[in-house]
C-alpha cells in the first residue's frame, strides 16, 4: 500500500503535477486553465533551458 | 553492527566475489547472465552500504540539522523538500538516457568480460562518487551549477572550459544519438511509421493537457501510451501495405534530413506543444521498460552467448577499432561514469532534497541503479548468437553489403552465421533484413525482444516487442536531441545578445529561427558526416562522443577534488584523485590515438592521408569530403584535449597553491542555518 502510494506520488513528480498543487497552494488560488497555463509556461521554460542527459 | 550483520555483509561481499570471479574466469560452458546480475548487485551492496556511507560520515560530514537549500530557499517551484525515494526517481529519470544502453552494447564486441568489470568497476569506485559528490558540493552552495561550482572553486577558466566543453559535447551528443536514431529506422517502414506517429501524438497530448484537460498529465500520458501502442500495432499494417510501405521505407539520408527538420522544428515551436508532453511519455515509457527489462531477465535467466573476450580485444574490432584499453572505457560512459550527470546532480536534484543524508542514496544509489541498467543491456546484447550480434552490428564498408558476402566474413572471424538464420530472424521481427543496423538500437531491441517473447507471447509476439523497443528507444533519443536543440539555441543566443541586443531575445522570432538553425545546422553537419561514412559513422562518432563525456567527468572531479582539498588537505584526495587519475590516461590515450594512430582505422589524420592517396589515383567529391570530415574529427578531438588540458593544469595550479598554504581559499559553503523541518520532526 505504502509502496503504492509512494510509487502514485513519484509519478506525480515526474508529471509535475505535484508541482502545480504546490504552486497553487502557495499562491492560495484554485485550479483553471489558465492558472494552469501560467504554471506550465514558467515550469516548462525552466525545465528545458536545461540539457537532457545523455 | 552485530555480528549477526556482520555476516549478512560478509555474505553479501563473498557472494559479489565469488560471481565477478566466476564471470572472469569461468570459460568451460555458457555464463548464465544470472551470474552478471549477482556480481552487480552484491557489488553495489556492498559498496553502498560502507563506501557511500564512509564518504558521506567522514569526508562530507552530512548533517540533518543543517537546512538544506530546498528548505532554506523554498519557492514551491524549483527549490522545495521533497520525499527522499521521489528525489532518487527523478534524479534517476533525469540521468538515465540512451548512453547506458547503447554503450554496453558496443562493447560488447570485445565479449561481456571488459565491459562487465568496467560497468561495476567504473560505478562503484567513478560515477557514483562523482554524481555524490558534486550533488553534495551543489546541495551546500544552495544549488549552484557545475560552471559555477568550476569558475568559484578553481577559476573562470575553470568556468569558462566547463561551459565550452558542454556546448561541444552536445553537438557531438545530439548527432550520435541521431545516428542511432536513423540506423535503427533505415529501411523499416514498421519502425519509421510507428517513430512518426509518435509526433502527431505529441501534439494531440500538447492540445489535450493545453485545452481540454489542462493539469492532468499522468491521464493526459496514458492516452498517449494507449496510442502509442496501437501505432505499433498499426506500424505492422503498414510494413505489410504494398501502397504504404514504401512512404515510409526511407534512407538513411533522408531519415537524416527528416530528423534535422524535426529537430529546427521542435526548437522553435512552443514547449508545450511537442517537447513536453513527448518528455512526460517518454520518461514514464523509459521507468517502465527498465522494470520490465529487470523482470523479464529474472524471470528468463538467459545464457550468455557471447564469449567473455572475444579477438577484437586486440583492436581489430568490426563495430569500432582500438584495443580494450583505452576504447572499451570510452565507449562504455554512462553505465560507468558520465559527465553529464554532474549537470543534472548540480541542477535540479540539489533544490529538492530535505535532509543532507539523503544525497547518499539520491546521488550514489540513482548512478548505481543507471550501471544496473548499463548490465541489463550487456545482458541483452550477449544473449543474442555472436554471428548474428556481429552481422547487426558490423557495418556493410567493413562485412560487404551482400549478405553472402556478410555471413561469410562473419564466418571466418569464428562466429558462424547465416544468411538463412538472418533472414529468419529479420522475418520474424517484421523488418526486411538486420544486416549492418549499426549504433546498437537494433541489436539492443533484438536481445529485448527475445527476453520479452519469452517472458510472454512467445515467437508470435517477437515483431511487436522488438518494434516496442525501437520505440522505446528513439522516443527518449528524440526527446534528448530536441531538448539539446532548444538548450544550444538560448545558449547561442545569450552569446548574440551581446553583438545586438534583439537576437537575445528569446522571444523574437527572427532571432528563434536563426539560432535554432545555426543549432541544427552543428550537429546536422555531424549526423550527415556519419550517414556518408562508409563505415557507418557509429565508428568515428561515438568514440568522440565517449571521449567528449568522460572529459566532461574529469571536469567535474577536478572540481570534487578541490572542493575535497579544501576541506580536508591531502586526506581523502584518493576518493577524486583515483579515478580522475584514470579518467584523464582513458581520455587522453583515446583522445590521441583518435587523432593520431597511424591506423586509418583508428586515427582520424592517418584516415585523410589514407583517402588523399585514393583521391589521387580517383578524384571525386565525395572523397574530398570525407578528407575534410576526418579532419574536422581529428580538429575537434584536439580541441576536447585542450579544453580539458587547460583545467587540469589550472586545477593543479590552484591544488598547488591551497597545500603550499600561498592560497587562501575557504570553503565556499554557504552559512550553517538550523533545519526547522528536522526540529520538527523530532
Amino acid at each position: 500500500m505504502r509502496l503504492g502510494r509512494l510509487l502514485l506520488q513519484l509519478l506525480r513528480e515526474l508529471a509535475d503535477e505535484n508541482a502545480y498543487a504546490r504552486h497553487l497552494k502557495a499562491r492560495a488560488v484554485p485550479h483553471s486553465p489558465e492558472e494552469w497555463r501560467r504554471f506550465s509556461n514558467t515550469r516548462l521554460a525552466a525545465k528545458y533551458a536545461r540539457a537532457k542527459c545523455c | 553492527m552485530g555480528l549477526l550483520w556482520v555476516l549478512v555483509w560478509a555474505v553479501v561481499a563473498g557472494a559479489g566475489a565469488f560471481s565477478l570471479g566466476g564471470i572472469a574466469l569461468w570459460r568451460h560452458e555458457p555464463v548464465n547472465s544470472i551470474w552478471l546480475i549477482v556480481a552487480a548487485a552484491c557489488c553495489y551492496a556492498t559498496a553502498y552500504r560502507f563506501y557511500a556511507r564512509f564518504i558521506a560520515a567522514r569526508v562530507m560530514a552530512l548533517n540533518d540539522r543543517r537546512a538544506t537549500p530546498a528548505e532554506r530557499l523554498r519557492n514551491g517551484h524549483d527549490f522545495e523538500p521533497t520525499d527522499k525515494w521521489i528525489v532518487f526517481g527523478h534524479h534517476f529519470a533525469a540521468i538515465a538516457g540512451p548512453g547506458p544502453l547503447v554503450g554496453p552494447v558496443l562493447a560488447a564486441q570485445f565479449g561481456y568480460l571488459p565491459g562487465t568489470l568496467w560497468i561495476i568497476i567504473g560505478a562503484v569506485l567513478g560515477g557514483a562518487v562523482q554524481d555524490f559528490l558534486i550533488l553534495f558540493a551543489s546541495m551546500r552552495r544552495d544549488g549552484k551549477s557545475l560552471g559555477q561550482m568550476a569558475r568559484e572553486e578553481i577559476g573562470t577558466v575553470g568556468g569558462f572550459t566547463a561551459l565550452a566543453t558542454v556546448l561541444l559535447i552536445m553537438m557531438i551528443l545530439l548527432a550520435v544519438v541521431a545516428l542511432v536514431v536513423v540506423n535503427a529506422l533505415k529501411g523499416s517502414a514498421w519502425a519509421t511509421f510507428t517513430i512518426a506517429a509518435t509526433m502527431p501524438i505529441a501534439v494531440i497530448m500538447g492540445l489535450y493537457l493545453r485545452y481540454w484537460r489542462p493539469g492532468k498529465v499522468l491521464e493526459c500520458s496514458a492516452v498517449g501510451f494507449v496510442l502509442v501502442l496501437a501505432a505499433i500495432v498499426a506500424g505492422q499494417w503498414v510494413a505489410e501495405s504494398p501502397a504504404l510501405a514504401p512512404l515510409f521505407t526511407l534512407g538513411a539520408m533522408a531519415l537524416a534530413i527528416a530528423i534535422i527538420v524535426y529537430g529546427f522544428l521542435a526548437s522553435a515551436l512552443p514547449v508545450w506543444l511537442l517537447l513536453a508532453p513527448r518528455d512526460y511519455l517518454s520518461t514514464f515509457v523509459k521507468l517502465g521498460v527498465v522494470v520490465m527489462l529487470a523482470v523479464g531477465i529474472l524471470f528468463v535467466r538467459p545464457d550468455l552467448k557471447l564469449p567473455a573476450l572475444t579477438r577484437f580485444v586486440d583492436g581489430t574490432g568490426p563495430i569500432f577499432a582500438g584495443k580494450v584499453f583505452p576504447f572499451c572505457f570510452i565507449t562504455i560512459a554512462c553505465g560507468a561514469i558520465s559527465g553529464f550527470h554532474s549537470l543534472i546532480s548540480s541542477g535540479t536534484t540539489p533544490k529538492m532534497i530535505s535532509k543532507e543524508s539523503h544525497a547518499s542514496s539520491v546521488g550514489y544509489g540513482s548512478m548505481l541503479l543507471e550501471s544496473f541498467v548499463a548490465i541489463m543491456a550487456m545482458i541483452a546484447a550477449c544473449v543474442l548468437q555472436p554471428g548474428v550480434y556481429f552481422a547487426v552490428n558490423a557495418p556493410a564498408g567493413i562485412v560487404g553489403a551482400a549478405p553472402a558476402a556478410a555471413v561469410a566474413t562473419i564466418t571466418s572471424w569464428g562466429f558462424p552465421v547465416t544468411a538463412a538464420q538472418m533472414a529468419s530472424l529479420a522475418k520474424d521481427v517484421g523488418e526486411r533484413t538486420l544486416f549492418s543496423r549499426t549504433g546498437g538500437a537494433p541489436s539492443l531491441a533484438l536481445g529485448m525482444a527475445h527476453i520479452f517473447a519469452t517472458t510472454g507471447g512467445g515467437r508470435a509476439l517477437v515483431g511487436f516487442w522488438y518494434h516496442f523497443a525501437i520505440m522505446f528507444e528513439a522516443l527518449f533519443i528524440l526527446t534528448i536531441i530536441d531538448a539539446g536543440t532548444r538548450v544550444g539555441r538560448f545558449m547561442l543566443q545569450d552569446l548574440l545578445g551581446h553583438v545586438a541586443r534583439p537576437l537575445g531575445r528569446t522571444s523574437w522570432m527572427p532571432g528563434v529561427i536563426g539560432a535554432s538553425a545555426v543549432v541544427v545546422s552543428g550537429w546536422g553537419y555531424f549526423l550527415i558526416e556519419g550517414v556518408r561514412d562508409p563505415l557507418g559513422g557509429i565508428n568515428s562518432l561515438w568514440p568522440l562522443f565517449g571521449i567528449a563525456n568522460q572529459l566532461l567527468a574529469a571536469i567535474a572531479l577536478c572540481v570534487g577534488t578541490t572542493v575535497l582539498l579544501k576541506m580536508h588537505g591531502m586526506k581523502y584526495l584518493w576518493i577524486t584523485a583515483a579515478p580522475l587519475a584514470w579518467l584523464v590516461t582513458v581520455t587522453f590515450a583515446a583522445a590521441w590515438q583518435k587523432i593520431f594512430s597511424p591506423l586509418p582505422a583508428i586515427g582520424f589524420l592517418a584516415q585523410a592521408d589514407k583517402l588523399e592517396a585514393a583521391m589521387r589515383l580517383h578524384p571525386s567529391a565525395a572523397t574530398g569530403t570525407l578528407i575534410f570530415n576526418a579532419r574536422l574529427d581529428a580538429v575537434f578531438c584536439g580541441v576536447l584535449l585542450v579544453l580539458v588540458a587547460t583545467i587540469l593544469a589550472d586545477s593543479l595550479r590552484v591544488w598547488a597553491g591551497i597545500l603550499r598554504g600561498t592560497r587562501q581559499d575557504p570553503v565556499a559553503e554557504s552559512p550553517f542555518v538550523i533545519s526547522q523541518l528536522q526540529m520538527e520532526e523530532s
